[in-house]
């Protein structure tokens, strides 16, 4: 989904992001070449493991690469925690509300 | 009456049966009034250990079915609780730190103690502080 020009692309996925999941996770983690942000929507999202971080991190990493600017949205402390415990809170922009990453990215568009 | 103290139990190892073998373990700790931290931080480990030997433990013999897990959570006289996550594959492909990404540093930030032993496959021995 689209927000805005140029545009936010936004990836929602949510409930248990886990070994199970592992090629879905991958394959929803796609981004269209006309994007100029991407926001991880993963609000909703209510257990991690470190299988879905990986994937994660591989498409953030990935992003960086291509300079698009990424912002994650996680609410719930399991997530949270999880992200301290990898060592990873400073790999990747998080926001527990959506509105401030949205805010975040169009900032980063305009700079 | 008073709630079970000790859970066990036993399935391939194949991803499907990760999540619903961590919801057991919830309910089990949730039966014995642990706490939503502490319960959560349980269950993100033992699904760390659960997870390791989904991808590792068997990797040798894809073509061959995999294995069994077995997932054992006890509390113990001291009021800490003992989960033990065992395999019976082999951990020679595993003793690489990279093999084992950042499910073992999860594992190592929320557990008290953690021991590895690799005799007859692997059993990754966890002991929480409540």
């Amino acid at each position: 989904m689209n927000l805005g020009d140029p545009p936010i692309y936004t990836i929602r996925l949510s409930g248990e992001l886990e070994i199970g999941r592992k090629n879905e996770i991958r394959e929803a983690l796609q981004v269209s070449e006309d994007s100029g942000a991407v926001l991880l929507d993963l609000g909703e999202v209510t257990y991690a493991d470190s299988i879905a971080l990986t994937e994660l991190l591989r498409f953030c990493v990935g992003a960086q690469r291509d300079g698009l600017p990424v912002a994650l949205v996680i609410r719930t402390p399991q997530f949270a925690r999880l992200v301290e415990y990898a060592g990873l809170a400073s790999a990747f922009k998080i926001f527990n509300d959506r509105a401030a990453a949205v805010e975040y990215l169009a900032e980063c568009l305009r700079r | 009456m008073s709630p079970a103290s000790e859970l066990r139990l036993c399935c391939p190892a194949q991803s499907r049966y990760v999540a619903p073998a961590r919801h057991a373990l919830a309910s089990f700790l949730e039966a014995l009034r642990f706490d939503r931290e502490f319960r959560e931080d349980v269950t993100t480990a033992a699904g760390e250990a659960m997870a390791n030997v989904v991808e590792h433990a068997y990797a040798r013999g894809r073509k061959t079915p995999s294995g069994h897990l077995e997932l054992r959570a006890k509390l113990l006289s001291d009021g800490k609780l003992s989960v033990d996550v065992v395999d019976d594959g082999s951990f020679i492909e595993r003793r690489r730190p990279a093999d084992r990404g950042f499910g073992l540093r999860i594992i190592r930030a929320v557990a008290g103690q953690l021991r590895i032993e690799t005799e007859d496959g692997t059993r990754i021995r966890m002991t929480f502080n409540p």
